[in-house]
């Protein structure tokens, strides 16, 4: 799922020292030219498909705003200002040049302009999005390497037995904990977190979000790190390094977790995306002003338009994400070629 | 291994010397001991056959989830053993009812999901070329977004009626399933029973549905199993969401969400429902585990 386009292939051209270097930087200038192409092409996909999808729902967005005491004149005037007259296809059209150039019409409930509504809930998400990958990265990397390192002892088994038993915990009811121990009984962290006050103040009140999110996807990353360390821990060259007296910190930095990287990465990118749109559950759970909790309500009010801007910027979000994770592959790894899919 | 002809039944094998494949319901019946030798297997069975249970007979054990009781907010006690929610239900008798809607769009989802992502990733890896690519592309495009941000759309767009979340449930699980299926199948092309099929003239649809779908039936079966856990978790996250069942319905989901307000002064409203869901979700999610090791030994 990261090679969007198997014909996006870079031809491998063998380059030893200074000239491998180049080239590497070569091929992430040549991929990121080419998603470039390629992102507004599939977002131009998932517009088509998002937007039919919502026309669907039954209603008259104009009578849903303006409450049953409205005249069919007033209704139909409100329908006209906010382009949903006539076919789907003209509001479509009318959606996709207003989201192009900027003016992404109102909100019906909020009743202001979806830009700064969607945007604005965008940077909240990502704040708790980013505490939590911050926080999810450097466990997941330890636990992953402390099975590799113990594989099929007791350890080993131990760590994947209660990572996978926390993994299936539904991330409400660890949510939900959590809001419990911190929150109420011992009372260090809010139940409600809200997004005002200085950058470190809020920092500290995402953290039990944050940390439930992180959680929740805890036991896929550290099984992925744990997979992707064992073939280094049993190849030849990182025997070599052990016995040529290579310091411990230096092979597990260049050879050990360079190598692991590799199956995790395109994985990370793809959370990446998830954490930093937002995770609509745990924004639910903590009444956090995110951007996956502002689709819930938007879905539940019907608000058409910032469901479908809001639909949009996430799939922006999340193809920069994989494509970041692309870039971290090929700089991690340059044998990689995408020019066949993985499966 | 399964048999590579459909038309040598199961009976047809037996007695036959050790090279032969044994007979499937011989392989069934072990597996099924081997499975129940397994404590995690047995334990998480247990707790779910007693939540289907539950969700069946609660009336006949005489629970009523919507019944208002005098105490509101009451601690758990001897007679309301998970206490009481702010209009005074018991919170043991929502939990009891509470696990219909996930029960039932979860598993059907499930399948749905299997036959719909089956069915895709049979013709994809059958025809491969042009069709294979569309499909992949178009699968491509289903992923880019946050399962459940994909899963709100489906929903606003298809309505929260049973029906309609079973179809949705389906729709989001069914490309990571063809996925799978298909790379089962272009595995299986190579193989020179398909080749001999389409010698004899058989239709593409018949080699796919009388050839191929018998021969990747153990891969389908695991991936309802493993699609089931996060079915059921799907399920209950719209409810929790607002966008599954709607009030006064028990749903463990829709029950969180609404008691969350007290959550500083009763606890029990909410962790109760939570721990019941974890424990569904958590229960199948073994369940397929060990399954796909006794079946992969």
């Amino acid at each position: 799922m990261t090679a969007l386009n198997p014909r996006d292939a870079v031809v491998p051209a063998p380059g030893r020292g200074f000239s491998a270097l180049s080239e590497r930087q070569n091929r992430v200038l040549v991929l990121v030219a080419k998603r470039l192409i390629q992102i507004p092409a599939v977002l131009l996909v998932v517009s088509i498909l998002t937007f039919w999808l919502i026309q669907v729902v039954p209603g008259d967005p104009g009578r849903e705003v303006l409450g049953q005491y409205a005249t069919a004149a007033q209704v139909h005037q409100w329908d006209v200002q906010n382009g949903v007259t006539g076919s789907t296809l003209h509001h479509y059209l009318h959606w996709l040049g207003g989201f192009l150039t900027g003016s992404w019409g109102s909100s019906y409930t909020y009743s202001e302009p979806a830009r700064g509504l969607v945007l604005g809930h965008l940077v909240n998400s990502m704040l708790l999005g980013g505490v939590a990958f911050v926080l999810l990265i450097p466990f997941a990397l330890a636990f992953g390497a402390i099975q590799a390192y113990r594989e099929g002892r007791r350890t080993d088994r131990a760590v994947t037995i209660s990572l996978m038993t926390i993994s299936a915990v539904p991330v409400f009811t660890i949510g939900a904990v959590l809001m419990l121990v911190f929150c109420v009984w011992l009372k260090i962290a809010p139940v409600q977190v809200g997004a005002t006050g200085s950058f470190f103040y809020r920092v500290r009140e995402v953290l039990i979000p944050a940390i439930a999110l992180a959680l929740s996807y805890l036991a896929v990353v550290a099984r992925m790190v744990r997979t992707g360390a064992l073939g280094p821990l049993m190849s030849p060259y990182y025997r070599t390094a052990v016995l040529k007296g290579v310091p411990p910190g230096q092979i597990v930095r260049r050879h050990v977790l360079r190598n692991a990287l590799v199956p995790t990465l395109p994985l990370l990118g793809l959370y990446l995306g998830a954490f930093l749109c937002g995770d609509a559950v745990v924004e639910t759970l903590f009444s956090y002003p995110g951007l996956g909790a502002l689709l819930v309500e938007a879905a539940q009010h019907k608000d058409v338009l910032v469901l479908t801007d809001g639909v949009m910027v996430t799939g922006v979000v999340a193809l920069l994400a994989l494509l970041a994770a692309d870039v971290g592959l090929i700089l991690a790894d340059p044998r990689i070629r995408f020019d066949n899919r993985q499966n | 291994m399964a048999v590579s002809i459909p038309s040598v039944s199961s009976t047809a094998a037996e007695g036959q010397s050790a090279l032969q494949v044994a007979p499937v319901n011989a392989v069934s019946a072990r597996r099924l001991l081997a499975l129940l030798r397994r404590p995690t297997f047995v334990i998480s069975a247990v707790i779910v056959l007693w939540w289907v249970f539950a969700a069946i007979f609660w009336h006949v054990l005489g629970f009523n989830p919507n019944a208002l009781g005098a105490k509101t907010l009451a601690a758990p006690s001897w007679s309301d053993p998970f206490g009481t929610d702010e209009l005074g239900r018991s919170v043991l008798a929502r939990a009891m009812a509470g696990g219909d809607t996930a029960l039932v769009i979860g598993p059907l989802g499930a399948i749905l999901a299997t036959a719909l992502g089956g069915a895709l990733g049979v013709i994809a890896g059958y025809f491969r070329g042009i069709v294979d690519t569309i499909l992949m592309r178009i699968f491509d495009v289903l992923v880019v977004l946050p399962p459940i941000i994909l899963l709100i759309v489906l929903v606003t767009g298809f309505g929260a009626s049973t029906p309609s979340l079973i179809i949705c449930i389906g729709v989001v699980f069914a490309p990571g399933i063809a996925r799978i299926i298909r790379a089962a199948v272009l595995g299986e092309m190579g193989k020179g029973y398909v080749t001999s099929a389409k010698l004899q003239g058989e239709s593409a649809l018949r080699v796919m549905a009388r050839e191929l779908v018998p021969n990747i039936w153990p891969t389908l079966l695991i991936q309802i199993t493993l699609s089931l856990a996060s079915a059921i978790l799907m399920t209950a996250t719209l409810s929790f969401l607002g966008l599954g069942a709607q009030p006064p319905s028990s749903d463990w989901g829709l029950s969180i969400s609404n008691n969350l307000g007290d959550i500083q002064i009763a606890w029990w409203t909410v962790l109760f429902p939570a721990l019941a869901v974890a424990s569904v979700v958590v229960s199948v999610q073994l369940i397929a585990d060990n399954i796909k090791e006794v079946t992969s030994q």
